[in-house]
């Protein structure tokens, strides 16, 4: 699938409106610093197969899962942007790393931002292109940009997204709602069992398949509707874990953790089958973590050379 | 009142822990407050039923700097004028192809049809909270002669317009979307519209009543 993003839709929560965003926020900014193009319409796209021709000249680049990518025949190096002459073909053969991909052009592409944002929203098709997900034979017309030079990000930064996960977590408003040798098994430092991403997973969220956490016999099944955030690990009556990514607003599943910030983009690289294991931080951690890696990113205009 | 650390850089304005109109009137203050202090800080504010959650810039104010903001500011929700709440009147279709569970709930509560109506059509509601898609009001509260569950197997498509209940509460899809409550009829009204502002019919504290339309 194909779909338009950018940062995200924000502001609107208060009447339900997700954000939309992307969800590899780090690949994204990578692209906008080897492009020049902050804060641009980008596709991000899942699958093995994919394949584009360009109408005119213009520069290009790739980041998010490492793919096997070529430019007619040319194999393109990864995370790093590149010419594309009018008639070239750019193909993706292989995911090799990772799930999510991302492709952003020089100028970005023009399309209207809908409520401040060019992110589709897939569920009430708004946003985006036309509110769905690109199909072959659409055009796409891009923004001219100046001639830019090519450029490419520092390969010993790119992040490892290959399966097993391991993600780091604070706890979660409910966290208490379950029993403790449950959550020692979910989020217990080296300890943590493994969880199998399921075949059940979207923009929306992820079902994973395990373990499941043990609720108190006291505490409630569910809770009354609250605010939630992309990483939130929801946990329904079943006691299996949903990580909800970038689509909802409020939840009424116990909310047995948050996953850091700092480790929330992974999460755009959980494919069916992977594993996942979670361990325990503190929110003071996760903070320092999380300012460490804004400052990574506030750099990557100077690392792309 | 409890504001608690959420997240990084969310916190967590905590006033009760009931679907109730005392609860709901300090949330809706606590949001209106919360808003018109146009803090350049706060990017979200989320009221739903018994809680505020808000994102901030964390590079420029800190949890505990927000947090005694708020206290201060939220010391006396009572002192702070209110505008009225908007009413909206909705004019629905009830059963048959636009409400295929009427004949269930009826069944369900031990009525008729035209009773479930009747009392469907008999309450002010409150909009508690909007989310779920954009523009989606959770009306309460719903007679509790009509208190039916959910559908165990929600439904993955149903119309926009759609009006559905679940045990005390109802609402309109604003939205084609999936759907877990039981559809008892459809109205034509727009609640949210990308193109103009407010995009949102619905905000919270609003009133909503409904009347059959055929």
């Amino acid at each position: 699938m194909t779909l338009i993003v950018d940062l995200g839709r924000n502001g609107y929560s208060d009447v339900g409106v997700p954000t939309s965003a992307v969800l590899d926020e780090f690949a994204c900014r990578a692209l906008y610093a080897l492009l020049d193009s902050p804060d641009t319409a980008v596709l991000e796209v899942t699958g093995p197969r994919f394949a584009l021709q360009f109408h005119d000249d213009t520069v290009c680049a790739i980041t998010g899962a490492r793919v096997l990518a070529f430019l007619d025949d040319k194999p393109l190096r990864p995370w790093a942007s590149f010419h594309a002459g009018s008639g070239s073909v750019l193909r993706i053969r292989e995911v090799r790393e990772g799930f999510r991909y991302y492709i952003g052009f020089g100028g970005g592409i023009g399309i209207d931002k809908v409520m401040g944002s060019y992110a589709t929203n897939l569920e009430c098709r708004f946003g985006g292109w036309q509110g769905r997900p690109l199909v072959g034979g659409d055009i796409l017309t891009l923004t001219p940009a100046g001639k830019a030079a090519t450029r490419y990000f520092p390969e010993d930064m790119i992040p490892a997204m290959s399966s097993p996960h391991r993600l780091r977590v604070i706890s979660g408003p409910e966290s208490d709602f379950f029993t403790p040798s449950s959550l020692s098994a979910f989020w217990g430092k080296g300890g943590a069992e493994f969880f199998t991403v399921s075949t059940k997973l979207n923009r929306t969220g992820i079902r994973l398949e395990g373990p499941p956490l043990h609720f108190r016999d006291e505490a409630p099944r569910s809770i009354i509707s609250e605010g939630i955030l992309p990483g939130t690990v929801q946990v329904p009556g079943d006691g299996l874990p949903i990580v909800m990514l970038h689509e909802r607003t409020i939840g009424g599943y116990a909310r047995a953790a948050m996953v850091a910030r700092a480790d929330r983009d992974r999460l755009a690289h959980l494919r069916p089958g992977d594993l996942v294991g979670f361990e325990f931080i503190s929110l003071e951690e996760a903070a320092d973590q999380w300012r460490e890696q804004k400052k990574t990113m506030d750099d990557f205009p100077a690392l792309c050379r | 009142m409890i504001v608690q650390p959420y997240a990084e850089n969310a916190l967590r304005i905590i006033f009760g822990n009931s679907i109730d109109l005392k609860i709901h009137d300090r949330v809706r203050r606590a949001f209106f407050i919360c808003r018109a202090l146009k803090h350049q800080y706060i990017l979200e504010i989320v009221p739903s039923f018994c809680a505020c959650v808000i994102t901030y810039d964390e590079d420029k104010t800190s949890f505990a700097e927000l947090a005694d903001l708020l206290r201060e500011r939220l010391l006396d929700l009572s002192a702070v004028e209110m505008p009225p709440p908007r009413v909206h009147e909705i004019p629905v279709r009830y059963g048959g192809e636009y409400g295929p569970d009427l004949a269930f709930v009826a069944r369900h509560c031990h009525l008729s049809p035209e009773e479930v109506i009747a009392r469907h059509t008999a309450t002010t509601y409150t909009v508690y909270t909007v989310g779920f898609t954009p523009g989606f009001p959770y009306l309460g509260n719903l007679d509790e002669a009509l208190d039916t569950p959910r559908l165990e197997t929600p439904r993955t498509r149903i119309p926009a317009g759609s009006v559905g209940i679940a045990q005390r509460q109802t609402g309109i899809y604003p939205f084609e979307s999936p759907a877990g409550w039981r559809i008892i009829g459809r109205t034509s009204v727009r609640l949210f519209d990308t193109t103009q502002s407010p995009y949102s019919l619905m905000e919270i504290g609003d009133k909503v009543r409904f009347y059959e339309v055929s």
